[in-house]
């Protein structure tokens, strides 16, 4: 038998199996992409000559994009760039697509972060509620709240927001970023409104972008607060019908340690896959949020380039949320196994 | 429960500290809300979307223009005067001595020159403009020639009507750009393309470009060196909201000062708010179906005359246009020379069976519509729908994106396109081109929505281009006015009705002047009180 293998060693082929897995799979996310641009029934050229061009003008466009190339010979050649970290141009922005991306991906970061932090505070704590009073008030409450949140368009609860908290009330700003006033009155470092406006101590630029985003912040909240509450208590009732909560308590443990000190602990474990995915799903972008609010956020970026057929911006978003979901799964798995002992044992 | 409790006090109370309110938007700013995400250039030789045509025209001026209350009045704007020769071929513009550029360079002819021609190099989507006058990128320096520092000689391939001429130069196509700081700009031959496109301009006009952050919003300064009267507002500033209600919100709170594209049901509920009012503007957008008479029964006379007659056009003007669409059965828009005031077509089932039976097609009928999935397209086609099957005409409505919408007319594999024409220049051309014409009949050879449609216009389309080339205006409008009657009884287009240009503003904003399309506003002369 071979000799037992060190655990570092063992710890770099993880590594390195994880990196070969990732690399396969946005691979094939490329090239699913790819494919797809390439069959949908968009011509891109019109896209970008229109409907009134010349004959010349949509042939010149059509070498520049390399059409007149064999789809494979394209498909390496995009490829290829992309490896080296160039996604072509967007011609609805006239920038190059990663420069968009990292111009737009900040607001839709800003506001998924926020917006997880809340439902993450609220929902946890409030499923928790709910399993331990499982059928009582507080549950049907707590329930009901779970349930307009999950139910209900969010768009138009953006809408009903905007109009009492923004126009009614005048608690908070309503729809953009940042009022008139302070447009361009920071000089972006990492794009994020809220940390570029902290790093160069502009206070008042920076209260005004917590007034704008708090009202979208709070539905987003809201929303996975709703999904994430519903989760954690079936998760929980699952383990506080379980035996060695019923031993915790015959050994004279108290309330609260058994239901977060053991049965919360438990259910933890496949909580923290909801959330990542949940927090997947918000990065995302949410079109609808973003429509209401003119956030510019990568949703908006990439629903508005597939409109418009811009292809470049489309296969650079997707390939950016794809990213997103596969690096957040990896990071969930290790996670789970800081979390979950039996995942540590398994792996020697 | 108290961890909530405590939460949800935090967060209010956060709330309520970060509420600072803003009353107004800035005294000196012009805030206005559109959608923003159509723009993909703001260079002038380009330039082709509502949006972007709208912001380059704050920017760039035009040899001449109309004059917004009387379109058939124009007058100079970078160019002093003009003549036309004997044969109607060569236009002679003498240049205003007083006019400079943003840079303080002066405007020569010699930029003018550059510029048209350069429109015509870059065969861009905007080329057409200038392209239909029969200037290609072979001829162009010939028949665009600057003699001296003021003389622009502008030849045309034919003798086209001069008010057709001057309509074309005063589109966004027709904008002049400074040439030495273009020039100096240029990378690989794309005379400054690259360079004006995004982050840059190089007009006359009194604004130029601070900052375009595409799909947010549009920042624009004022010319210091503006050569004529200096506009009153020192910024304007566009907002991509895409949103109808959002823009309301904003609007009746007084965050921004125009709402350009607010829906019907937000222009009914604002009307009751002091602080804001509406203006109504021309736009020459045209609603219509047209029918492609490659179908079986639309091929036949009256069978396409018993579908004008099923759609009621009273009935969706008021309740889904609610004062935001009139209707009309021409294609000349009202406000253009040529128009007439000729809606024979209203909802009447009967006379729809008669001419249906006599067509010989029989019923029922399934045509296919192609119909864009935002409104009032999806409104219109479901009315029509319903007055439709009663005469056992079946509707199946395809509701799809807008790129697929364009994709589907454009293959021309479907019976019937739920669509819109909106005019490039104030001309009756720009609408009649289009409607009437047959492509072996135009000097380009585009194919125009007739070919589309596959209707052999017969002699109208002749006809619309002898119009064309009629100098006399008064004879001009009266050969319109024929092929009109003529068209709206026999082509296979639906007409149904003229957009109403509808903008609200806050109460304070005053002498704003709408253009004459859609993107022609002129934001200049607009004041705040």
């Amino acid at each position: 038998m071979a000799a037992i293998a060190s655990p570092n060693l063992v710890r770099l082929k993880r590594i390195a199996n994880g990196l070969v897995t990732t690399a396969i799979t946005l691979l094939g996310l490329v090239a699913l992409t790819f494919f797809i641009g390439r069959v949908i029934p968009i011509d891109p050229v019109l896209s970008i000559v229109g409907e009134k061009a010349t004959p010349e003008a949509y042939d010149k466009v059509f070498y520049e994009l390399g059409l007149d190339k064999p789809v494979w010979e394209q498909f390496t050649s995009y490829t290829l760039k992309l490896l080296q970290g160039d996604f072509g141009t967007s011609f609805t922005t006239t920038r190059p697509v990663l420069t968009d991306l990292l111009s737009f991906f900040p607001a839709t970061l800003e506001l998924a972060t926020l917006g997880l932090v809340l439902g993450v505070v609220l929902g946890i704590p409030a499923g928790v509620a709910s399993a331990y009073w499982h059928d009582k008030w507080p549950d049907h409450l707590i329930r009901i709240i779970g349930l307009i949140g999950y139910s209900v368009p969010i768009f138009w609860l953006g809408l009903v927001g905007l109009y009492v908290f923004y126009y009614k009330l005048s608690w908070v700003a309503g729809p953009g970023q940042l009022d008139v006033f302070y447009v361009g009155v920071v000089k972006p470092i990492t794009n994020s409104i809220l940390i570029d406006s902290l790093l160069r101590g502009e206070w008042e630029v920076f209260w005004n972008a917590v007034s704008h985003i708090i009202l979208p912040v709070c539905l987003i909240g809201y929303f996975s607060m709703a999904y994430l509450s519903r989760m954690t208590r079936s998760l929980m009732l699952d383990q506080l019908t379980q035996e060695y909560v019923l031993t915790a308590r015959l050994k004279g443990a108290s309330e609260l340690e058994v239901v977060l000190g053991h049965a919360l602990r438990n259910a933890a474990i496949p909580l923290v896959t909801i959330i990542a995915l949940s927090y997947g799903g918000l990065l995302e972008g949410s079109v609808l949020i973003e429509t209401v609010f003119g956030w510019p956020g990568i949703g908006n970026y990439i629903a508005s380039s597939l409109f418009r057929g811009d292809i470049n911006a489309v296969l650079g978003g997707t390939f950016l949320v794809g990213a997103i979901f596969i690096l957040l799964n990896q990071l969930s798995d290790v996670l789970y196994a800081t979390l979950d002992p039996r995942t540590r044992e398994a792996s020697k | 429960m108290k961890l909530m409790r405590t939460l949800t006090a935090a967060l209010l109370g956060m709330t309520m500290l970060t509420g600072v309110t803003y009353a107004a938007t800035p005294a000196n700013t012009l805030v206005i809300a559109d959608a923003l995400d159509d723009i993909i250039t703001l260079d002038p030789g380009e330039v082709g979307e509502v949006g972007g045509i709208m912001a380059a025209k704050q920017i760039y001026q035009t040899l001449i223009a109309p004059d917004v209350k009387d379109p058939t009045k124009i007058y100079g704007v970078l160019a002093e005067s003009w003549t036309v020769s004997e044969d109607g071929k060569t236009f002679t513009f003498k240049m205003n001595p007083a006019a400079k550029f943003a840079s303080g360079n002066p405007v020569t002819a010699h930029d003018a020159e550059f510029s048209l021609r350069r429109v015509v190099k870059m065969a861009s989507r905007s080329a057409f403009l200038l392209t239909q006058l029969g200037l290609s990128a072979e001829n162009v320096e010939e028949r665009i020639k600057a003699t001296d520092d003021a003389t622009l000689v502008f030849e045309i391939g034919e003798p086209y009507a001069e008010s057709f001429v001057l309509y074309a130069l005063s589109s966004h196509s027709g904008g002049i750009v400074d040439s030495k700081l273009v020039m100096e700009n240029e990378v690989d031959g794309d005379m400054g393309n690259a360079w004006l496109k995004q982050a840059n301009s190089a007009g006359s006009g009194p604004y130029v470009l601070g900052t375009w952050t595409p799909k947010q919003s549009i920042m624009l300064n004022r010319n210091e060196n503006f050569w004529q009267e200096a506009p009153a507002m020192e910024r304007i500033f566009f907002q991509h909201v895409p949103e109808s209600a959002a823009q309301r919100l904003l609007l009746e709170k007084g965050d921004i000062d125009i709402a350009n594209k607010l829906g019907a049901d937000d222009h009914a509920s604002i009307a009751g708010n002091a602080d804001v009012k509406t203006l109504d503007g021309s736009s020459g957008v045209i609603y219509y179906f047209g029918l492609n008479v490659r179908n079986e029964a639309l091929s036949k006379p009256d069978f396409v005359k018993a579908m004008k007659y099923l759609v009621d056009y009273e009935g969706i003007e008021q309740t889904i246009g609610q004062g935001t669409i009139k209707t009309h059965q021409t294609f000349v828009p009202e406000g253009f020379l040529g128009a007439i005031d000729h809606n024979p077509y209203s909802l009447d089932i009967e006379k729809a069976k008669e001419l249906i039976a006599s067509s010989g097609v029989q019923t029922p009928v399934k045509l296919d519509a192609v119909v864009w999935n935002t409104p009032p397209y999806t409104d219109f086609a479901q009315a029509a729908q319903a007055t439709m099957a009663q005469a056992g005409v079946e509707l199946n409505l395809l509701v799809v994106d807008g790129q697929q919408w364009l994709e589907r007319y454009r293959s021309a594999d479907l019976d019937i396109w739920v669509g819109l024409w909106g005019p490039d220049y104030p001309d009756p051309h720009s609408n009649a081109k289009a409607f009437a014409v047959n492509s072996e009949d135009t000097p380009d050879g585009s194919s125009s929505l007739a070919d589309r449609f596959g209707w052999d216009a017969g002699d109208i389309s002749p006809r619309t281009m002898a119009a064309l080339r009629e100098n006399d205006n008064e004879k001009r409008r009266q050969m319109y006015e024929e092929i009109q009657l003529e068209h709206t009884d026999i082509s296979p287009f639906l007409y149904m009705f003229q957009e109403v240009r509808r903008v609200a503003v806050r109460a304070n904003v005053e002498n704003l002047e709408l253009g004459l399309t859609l993107s022609d506003d002129r934001y200049w002369k607009a004041t705040k009180n």
